[in-house]
């Protein structure tokens, strides 16, 4: 059982959807023991930074989400703000606490001097650094659906495994051992997002975070 | 190729997107490992209930090429499906009869309520310049409610598209399903959509034969549908012979093109020469300069051979445009309306009234739509 | 133009679904309403062409049909894994909660907007700004020049397009709708003037609706109008063009757009 991590933030329809359409059972949940049990966990999400740190404590979810995930090391699927609250410090509206898992710092998408829009929405090529089995079987520069102002600045590029190019490089996915998250959106990618999806359904972390 | 050919994009070199996926399909397709490929897939289905496949069929070189090569190379039950739009000529009604009979084959025949059809041409032709809306979909959603209604999950259909144009390219492996419904089927509009524009003269029932199946229906069954042209290579004039001395197929003369070389070619169609026809006054090109270009691709013909014979064959008002007229109760004034209103940029519309008349076929005056006219 | 070419980020092509009472309705000028089909096999189609997103508006007036709106994102939301927008007299924060928990993305304000400027600000905070569309109708006035329009093209409210763009960032919006009344259904090409107007003064994208005829407007839009979205969808409903041949020929621009 897939759950999907509701804590009031995020179209959590389309990312139940997308699972039930690749045959996958998810369940969306806010239940901290629900997510404890779960098999993989996914935290999607959209909106600021420190209203998503604020749900997730206040409803022990954070502490479930450290069970799962960094405990028993079950395979992990941050998505946009999912992503964004794995760093140890976001910008948003003021400093805000992250989870920490990923060291790195959020903060606002630095293009406006090159003449270019915020947010960064739309349909980007997502280049590949580091082969991994998430995107295996999609060509390479596949375009995913990008909504966000904000990004994941990361301390340790090696987490970095795809950037996409906007002004600068936007980290587009990070993995460390089973903790994989994407800036962009899956649920809402057609075929590549699809196919991704199908992937993390399918995969076996080969290393797993201490 | 003119600029207002569907999906046309032209890279670097100025070599078009269509072409270039030709020379991958003639170059780098391992078309040995594709055979086996099919092989082991075939076998999943092999012996399993009622039939080993589904086969959908219209009597034309395409679709009589697949079910002899299914049969007699392969081995393969099938179950022939044959969606009629109501046009069929007497030469492809002739060839059906014989090919069936020769190939050993259960044949299912479906006709949708003429009333009905009548309703959705005409619609059709309001909204997109085309006039066989029902065909295009009853072609592709028919066999497959015939899929679900026989438990029959195989379903092998004859060329994929990217032989012709670029919606799909030939490195991906074209599934016959839904998304390819909607992508070039069904000219955007599906049979919910019909309803509306026939404001309740029709019901969803009444269009049940051009409705494509719900995904769970299919899933229920473990569907597959799949394009023979994705495992072996795609030839037609070659098929073609071979279903011409196989199964004493025959071709026919069709409206706006030379019999001589292109005997084999749609000829299944009686209103071939009005859609056609429709295209070229939309998008200033026709049959013609398809198959010319069809021809110029695999090395068959040069670029100034096939100028000509467009100059010769395109532009002619078919002589067919009679009977469809008559079907329908349309003056050729409203029609010709209609049709212009369609006209593609940066295409000029013609002058529909100095378009000079083509012959007539020998067999329009005994087209069954004669009789069909009410 | 350089700063399109540079971008990695693809132009988006957005065809617009209008609805009135749960079908799929074409207007001129915001008039003159004729049915153009079923708003979840439509949206399919889109899908299946791989249009970059879908808009979905609503202009049926009553509360009693509201539900239309949602109960058809849903409905699409369960194939069609796409950005969705909804809009369409989204007035409360409640019924932005309503929608996107339905499946949308982005929520569509226009008159809500204008009559309660603070509102735009409310759903910022809560959703995040890149949830939030403030979409601007405009036609030009007796004096000649533009004006904002609201409840559907029929109230004027005094306010400059630009202006009111600018006030719209600055609350928070994250992106803007820009719709041109006295061109939408007409198919005689974009406002690219006014179009440009505005995409220059604001620092979040401009998505160009009203006009488009054939797909060279549509480039237009994105070169001449400095949009960085355009929709469209008269073209889609009374043409044969379709959005794989509108891409195609963007491309053939040298416009980055999705293959």
């Amino acid at each position: 059982m897939i759950a999907i991590v509701d804590y009031g933030l995020g179209n959590l329809f389309s990312v139940a959807k997308a699972f039930e359409m690749l045959g996958a059972e998810a369940r969306i949940t806010g239940s901290p023991d629900e997510i404890r049990r779960a098999d993989r966990v996914v935290l999607p999400g959209v909106g600021a930074f420190g209203d998503g740190m604020d749900h997730l404590r206040a409803n022990g979810l954070d502490a479930a989400l450290h069970d799962a995930v960094i405990r028993d090391q079950k395979p992990f699927l941050g998505i946009c703000l999912g992503l964004q609250l794995l760093a140890d410090v976001g910008e948003e509206y003021g400093e805000h606490r992250g989870l920490g898992w990923i060291p790195g710092r959020v903060r606002k998408l630095n293009v406006e001097s090159v003449g270019l829009k915020v947010p960064h929405i739309g349909w980007n090529d997502v280049a590949v650094s580091r082969e991994n089995p998430l995107f295996r079987g999609l060509k390479a520069n596949a375009d995913f659906y990008f909504v966000h102002s904000y990004m994941l600045d990361c301390a340790e590029p090696i987490n970095v495994v795809a950037t996409a190019s906007y002004g600068e490089a936007v980290t587009a996915a990070i993995l460390r051992g089973n903790i994989f998250a994407t800036q962009f959106h899956p649920e809402k990618s057609q075929d590549n997002g699809l196919k991704l999806l199908e992937n993390f359904i399918a995969w076996t972390p080969s290393a797993t975070v201490c | 190729m003119l600029e207002t050919q569907d999906m046309i994009s032209f890279d670097a070199e100025g070599v078009c997107a269509t072409c270039r996926q030709i020379e991958y399909k003639q170059t780098k397709i391992d078309w040995d490992e594709r055979l086996k490929e099919f092989g082991t897939l075939l076998d999943q289905y092999r012996g399993q209930g009622p039939y080993d496949c589904i086969v959908p069929f219209s009597g034309g070189k395409d679709s009589t090429y697949t079910a002899w090569a299914l049969v007699k190379k392969f081995n393969l039950k099938p179950l022939i499906v044959n969606y009629d739009h109501g046009f069929y000529r007497p030469t492809v009604l002739e060839n059906t009869e014989r090919a069936v009979k020769k190939l050993g084959v259960d044949f299912l025949k479906f006709k949708g309520d003429w009333q009905t059809v009548k309703k959705l041409m005409r619609v059709s032709l309001e909204r997109k310049g085309d006039i066989m809306w029902h065909s295009h979909c009853g072609i592709y959603a028919y066999p497959m409610h015939m899929a679900i209604m026989h438990k029959v999950p195989l379903i092998i259909w004859g060329e994929p598209t990217s032989e012709y144009v670029s919606y799909y390219s030939y490195e991906e492996n074209e599934q016959v399903d839904e998304k390819r419904f909607n992508r070039v089927v069904n000219l955007g509009m599906n049979a919910e959509d019909m309803v509306g524009f026939l404001d309740g003269s029709v019901t969803a029932r009444d269009l049940f034969p051009y409705t494509y199946p719900n995904l769970a229906d299919l899933r229920s069954i473990g569907y597959r549908s799949i394009c023979l042209g994705n495992y072996i290579p795609w030839d037609t004039r070659k098929q073609s012979e071979i279903i011409r001395d196989e199964l004493g197929w025959k071709g026919d003369r069709v409206e706006g093109i030379p019999f001589e070389r292109y005997w084999y070619e749609k000829v299944e169609d009686a209103f071939q020469g009005i859609q056609d026809y429709l295209k070229w006054i939309k998008r200033g090109m026709s049959r013609m300069t398809h198959l010319a270009s069809i021809d110029i691709r695999n090395g068959r013909m040069t670029r100034e051979e096939g100028l000509k014979m467009i100059e010769q064959y395109e532009g002619f008002r078919p002589a067919s445009l009679d009977v469809f007229l008559k079907a329908m109760g349309m003056t050729e004034d409203e029609f010709n309306e209609i049709a212009l209103r369609h006209v593609v940029s940066p295409q000029v519309p013609p002058d529909l009234k100095t378009v000079p008349r083509g012959p007539e076929l020998w067999d329009q005056k005994l087209w069954t739509i004669n009789n069909d006219i009410a | 133009m350089d700063a399109v070419r540079n971008r990695m980020l693809k132009a988006r092509l957005i065809p617009t679904v209008l609805l009135l009472d749960g079908r799929m309705i074409k207007t001129k000028q915001f008039d003159a309403f004729r049915d153009v089909g079923n708003p979840t096999t439509v949206a399919k189609v889109y899908d299946a062409q791989r249009a970059d997103e879908l808009i979905f508006l609503d202009i049926t007036a009553t509360t009693e049909h509201r539900h239309f709106l949602f109960d058809i994102v849903s409905a699409v939301a369960n194939e069609c894994f796409m950005p969705l927008t909804g809009g369409g007299g989204i007035r409360t924060v409640e019924q932005a909660c309503q929608l996107l928990n339905s499946g949308a993305d982005k929520v569509a304000i226009n008159t809500g907007a204008v009559e309660h400027p603070a509102f735009i600000v409310e759903l910022a905070k809560k959703f995040g700004a890149s949830t939030v569309v403030v979409s601007i109708d405009y036609k030009r006035n007796a004096e000649g020049r533009n004006e904002v329009y609201t409840h559907r093209g029929r109230q004027p409210t005094g306010l400059d397009p630009v202006v009111w763009a600018k006030d719209a960032e600055a609350r928070g919006a994250g992106e803007i709708l820009l719709t041109c009344v006295d061109r939408e259904g007409m198919m005689n090409g974009y406002d690219l003037e006014t179009i440009r107007a505005v995409a220059d003064a604001v620092t979040i994208p401009v998505i160009a609706s009203g006009g488009v005829g054939t797909v060279q407007d549509l480039a237009d839009g994105i070169v001449e109008g400095h949009a960085s979205a355009v929709a469209a969808a008269s073209i889609f409903h009374f043409t044969d063009q379709s959005i794989f041949k509108a891409h195609c020929h963007m491309l053939e621009q040298g416009i980055p757009v999705r293959k």
